[in-house]
């Protein structure tokens, strides 16, 4: 019986974080009025695969191999609108909302002209284990969650690697 | 004469042992039936090890798709992602250079 109770009380200690980075990505009235839609759904077994298929020779790919090696999963939702205001604005507070205490404010950029970007970090002490952004612009919302131990740095460094244009040049 | 009584007594009618038509029979309808089985079973085992080695080879197919198709989504996510942290880190650095 004691073994059991200790039995269930590791289970529950190791699904509590699980499901409390996980956040609730579906936006059906996003979905039905966009344009364009971005969907990406990356679990751990997803995210083991691809691993497997970046080159160790190559630094770049070793680099992205390396960053997801730890990631539980990535989950993107990307929406371009044909014109401005097509979305209702507050969805990105229903975003923050679902937020738990652990999730702290990393930056927050309000812009009238351009984008308003919020980054959010799930911290275990000092360690980063999860990150939401949500990026808010007159014609496009997106939300990012990555969930597991990850380097925001290194993570802003990939942009324009692989072949890949830097979208900050496109626009 | 002799030679004739002999050939009389060498190829005289006599009668098989007892429960021999029955083994004779026996063992004809045993010896059709074994090879059409081993036949089956060659066929069987071939056909199995073609179905083997056709799934593994259409799941590996199947699989390098899949991992493929996983890389690009992970690509795409960490550019979108870097490209929104890249643009946040911007903004909060040209606030800085304005104080």
């Amino acid at each position: 019986m004691r073994k059991l109770v200790i039995v269930l009380a590791l289970t529950l200690a190791a699904a509590i974080p699980a499901s409390a980075q996980q956040i609730n990505m579906n936006f059906p009235e996003l979905e039905a009025r966009a344009e364009e839609v971005v969907d990406i759904t990356l679990d751990a077994q997803m995210l083991r695969m691809a691993s497997k298929f970046f080159s160790g020779r190559d630094a770049d790919e070793r680099a992205v191999r390396d960053m997801i090696s730890g990631l539980h999963g990535i989950y993107v939702r990307s929406y371009e609108f044909a014109k401005e205001g097509e979305y209702d604005r507050k969805i990105a507070e229903r975003l923050k909302a679902q937020l738990g205490p652990t999730w702290k404010p990393l930056v927050t950029v309000r812009s009238k002209k351009k984008e308003n970007v919020n980054i959010y970090a799930n911290m275990v002490g000092d360690r980063v284990t999860g990150l939401v952004i949500i990026s808010a612009e007159p014609r496009e919302f997106t939300v990012v969650n990555i969930n597991g131990p990850i380097d925001i740095e290194r993570l802003s460094q990939l942009e324009g690697q692989f072949g890949i244009p830097e979208l900050s040049k496109e626009k | 004469m002799n030679l004739e009584n002999d050939l009389r007594r060498v190829l005289r009618r006599e009668s098989p042992p007892a429960g021999f038509a029955g083994r004779v029979l026996e063992r004809i309808e045993r010896e059709p039936a074994r090879k059409p089985r081993a036949w089956w079973h060659a066929a069987a085992a071939s056909v199995t090890l073609a179905a083997v080695l056709g799934g593994y080879g259409a799941y590996r197919v199947a699989e390098h798709r899949r991992g493929e198709f996983a890389k690009e989504q992970v690509l795409t996510a960490m550019r979108i992602a870097g490209e929104k942290v890249k643009y946040a880190q911007e903004e909060v650095r040209a606030i800085g250079s304005h104080d």
